[in-house]
């Protein structure tokens, strides 16, 4: 083996060790304490399930993708423009963050019941409540990237008289973009999972529908081989907006 | 600026008056459909006499998961990001499991602990993982703040590794940490209330999912309204001991 | 003084409201004339409020007493007509721009078309031809300050504030910042209010120094550096330049520290 492939192997070791301890304790323990497969499969069984029908899991990520990007989107579009309207006016600045402050202080999830309940069981329902989810991340990250200016910045735009609207495009906006991504790394992820659950409680569509589905037929290799799809598109979308905040802050900073 | 201060804190008073007002009004009018109750109609059913000792019962266990969940998260998120810190090898691999044990679908490990542990064990579990996770994160980054300056004072000093981490490295870390004691406050009811959503036999959550499939709107809005009180009123407990702590670490 | 000062600053104070209720004289009573195309360095240790006489006329702070003019009119006007330059200690170039789109950045905030000759001549001016789509974070501290002070010439202001424009560098790049600056002021001879705690840099770069006291801040000195231009580094081995500064130092040093 070529040095340059034995550091590379190295480097995977270094970091994937503990997951693979993890997954081989599993797999252990399972096969010595002779667990049935509807109690709980070993890795080997759930990736046997998924190798012989890759394909059916395919469409269900797609849409859960879809659904949770449509409301990852809609929430930033809301939060980003409330945030935008409350820097514009100290009076709707002062009446909003207490709010905001509120609502990331409490468990958000449990209002999809709420809005399950009001919107119906619907997929617009998951959009709406993964927007609900992204939208106060959103609303208080951008709110403070749009004060964060870089230093001295603020004089030099009066001293040169800048207007108003001037130093707001050419100023704030531009210096609210790091936080914006900051943001969107973070509720990436999450957009994914809520998705996922809202999916779950309600049963319409997407890999929440299909694991409570493989649940309820006791198919339990199914149901975790549908877990382990909901985790790596998790893990993908964080991948992507991670890369997409790397790029744009070379662009940026 | 005591003056501004009293300022936003009266402007604060009224945004959350104009929410609250709102809640009523479009309650009332039906403005959202059937499914929205008034605030008024939540807290009459929530002061009900009858009704205290079945939000009392379903409190208590919620509350106990939440409370169990946070302590052993912590001090598991705490004991992990020291260990990362003092063996440095093992830091890559831990930082990857907690990662990966962040993005499993909290719905994928509800079935899994029920199998492995017990229902009733499964909120606890869900919620300690959470808070685990972001006591890691904040203890780690908070652990590698102090600055070179220090860390190079220690080394002439002679310090041991041990007595570098014990003497600067978590005191740095304070401010991190007491931040993660606020954040995860949200995070243990999340993790407690999806858990009660797989099958626990009591808890806020079990009353959500219960209300929610029956169409007990002011029962659901209720439960939903205890568990957001109680967590605001941790947030807001933490944030005054986070802000003691940033004043005593400046 | 032979001509109508183009910078006033008539028996101005400036009192600032702290936190606690308290409140704090950062000037009391300052009265000073610049002339119009003349260069005047403000001296004085940190905290004696120089600075905020800058900011007094940058229009950046209103004062508590007295009044500020330029030409006669307000400071706020001259913001208002674009007509002020100004360059801080901290280079304050956009992040998210490169250095001609920084360099251009007060057309844009003037309304006017950018003049792309006059921001590639300012560019070569401060010798930052070849770095104009580098990034500010890809340049040194000393190119950063080269580019802030070609922002701030760029729509030929006719005051230039200068607010330790070099402080944040270190002495060997200081210096020949300063030998740049005095070749670039020596061609366009704007009205110039450079604040500093540099005995040296006030001396080389300015026609007058003022020396100020701290807390409240108030002028103790004021003093010509009567040096032909364009002045060469050379002058900074002169012995008038050498006594200049042996008198600015002692003016500098505390109450009391003499005996």
């Amino acid at each position: 083996m070529s040095s340059a492939a034995l550091a590379s192997v190295s480097h995977v070791v270094r970091r994937y060790w503990a997951v693979a301890l993890v997954v081989a304790g599993w797999q252990i323990w399972v096969s010595a304490a002779g667990l049935s497969s509807i109690v709980l499969p070993g890795p080997l069984a759930v990736l046997k399930d998924f190798a012989g029908d890759p394909l059916s899991y395919a469409e269900p990520a797609g849409r859960t993708f879809a659904v949770a990007l449509a409301g990852l989107l809609l929430g930033f579009a809301l939060g980003g423009g409330l945030a935008v309207l409350s820097w514009s006016s100290r009076i709707l600045n002062g009446l909003l963050t207490p709010l905001g402050l509120i609502f990331t202080s409490i468990p958000v999830v449990t209002l999809i019941p709420i809005i399950a309940r009001m919107l119906g069981y619907d997929v617009r329902t998951v959009i709406a409540i993964v927007a609900l989810i992204c939208f106060f991340p959103a609303f208080v990250y951008v709110g403070a990237g749009l004060r964060a200016l870089p230093p001295g910045s603020d004089d030099l735009f009066r001293v040169f008289g800048g207007s108003r609207r001037q130093r707001f495009l050419r100023l704030v906006l531009p210096s609210s973009i790091p936080n914006l991504m900051l943001a969107f790394r973070l509720t990436a992820p999450e957009a994914v999972l809520a998705a996922v659950v809202a999916e779950f409680l309600m049963g319409t569509d997407g890999l929440g529908y299909m694991f409570r589905k493989a649940a309820g037929e006791f198919d339990t290799e199914r149901a975790l081989a549908t877990s382990l799809i909901a985790t790596i598109t998790s893990v993908a979308c964080f991948g992507l907006a991670l890369a997409a905040e790397r790029r744009v802050l070379r662009r940026w900073t | 600026m005591t003056s501004a201060r009293s300022q936003s804190f009266v402007l604060g008073l009224i945004g959350v008056s104009l929410f609250l007002a709102a809640w009523e009004v479009i309650g009332t009018y039906r403005l959202a459909g059937l499914t929205w109750p008034p605030l008024s109609t939540v807290l009459a059913f929530l002061s009900t006499p009858a009704r205290l000792p079945l939000f009392g019962r379903a409190a208590a266990a919620s509350f106990t998961s939440v409370a169990i969940g946070y302590v052993c998260g912590g001090v598991g998120g705490l004991v992990l990001a020291l260990a990362s810190h003092l063996i440095a090898p093992v830091r890559p691999g831990l930082d990857r499991l907690v990662a990966v044990i962040h993005a499993i679908p909290s719905i994928a490990l509800a079935p899994l602990l029920i199998v492995l542990a017990s229902a009733d064990a499964t909120p606890p579990i869900i919620s300690g993982l959470g808070v685990g996770y972001i006591f890691y994160v904040a203890a780690t980054s908070g652990l590698a703040t102090a600055g070179a300056s220090h860390r190079d004072l220690f080394a002439v000093l002679g310090a041991s590794r041990l007595s570098t981490a014990l003497r600067l490295d978590l005191p740095s870390a304070l401010p991190a940490i007491a931040s993660a004691m606020k954040l995860s406050v949200p995070i243990a009811f999340i993790g407690a209330i999806i858990g009660e959503w797989f099958g626990a036999s009591r808890g806020l959550g079990l009353l959500i999912v219960s209300a929610m499939q029956n169409f007990q709107i002011p029962l659901l809005w209720s439960a939903v309204l205890i568990t957001a009180v109680a967590s605001l009123s941790m947030f807001a407990l933490f944030s005054l001991f986070e802000r003691l702590v940033q004043e005593r670490m400046r | 003084m032979p001509e109508k000062p183009a910078i006033r600053i008539d028996r101005v104070s400036k009192t600032f409201r702290l936190g606690d209720g308290r409140e704090l004289t950062a000037l009391t009573d300052i009265d000073l004339s610049i002339a119009s195309g003349e260069f005047v360095a403000l001296l004085g240790p940190s905290g004696c409020g120089k600075s905020t006489i800058l900011r007094l006329v940058a229009a950046l702070e209103a004062a508590t007493a007295g009044r500020v003019t330029i030409e006669g009119r307000a400071p706020a006007e001259l913001c208002q007509s674009h007509r002020l330059g100004v360059a801080f200690q901290d280079h304050a170039l956009l992040p998210w721009l490169d250095i001609e789109a920084n360099v251009a950045l007060p057309f844009h905030l003037a309304g006017r078309p950018v003049d792309g000759a006059r921001v590639r001549d300012l560019i070569a001016l401060v010798g930052l031809t070849g770095f104009e789509k580098a990034r500010p974070r890809q340049l040194s501290g000393g190119m950063r300050q080269r580019a802030s002070i070609a922002r701030a010439l760029v729509l030929e202001p006719e005051v230039l504030l200068l607010d330790e424009p070099f402080g944040a560098l270190d002495a060997v790049t200081r210096r020949q910042m300063n030998v740049e600056l005095q070749r670039i002021w020596s061609r366009h001879r704007i009205t110039t209010l450079l604040v500093t705690h540099s005995v040296d840099e006030a001396l080389f770069l300015a026609d007058r120094v003022v020396v100020m006291s701290g807390r409240p801040g108030r002028v103790i000195l004021d003093l010509p550096a009567p040096f032909a231009r364009p002045r060469a580094p050379s002058v900074m081995r002169e012995p008038a330049f050498h006594d200049l500064v042996d008198q600015l130092t002692e003016a500098l040093e505390p109450e009391g520290a003499h005996a």
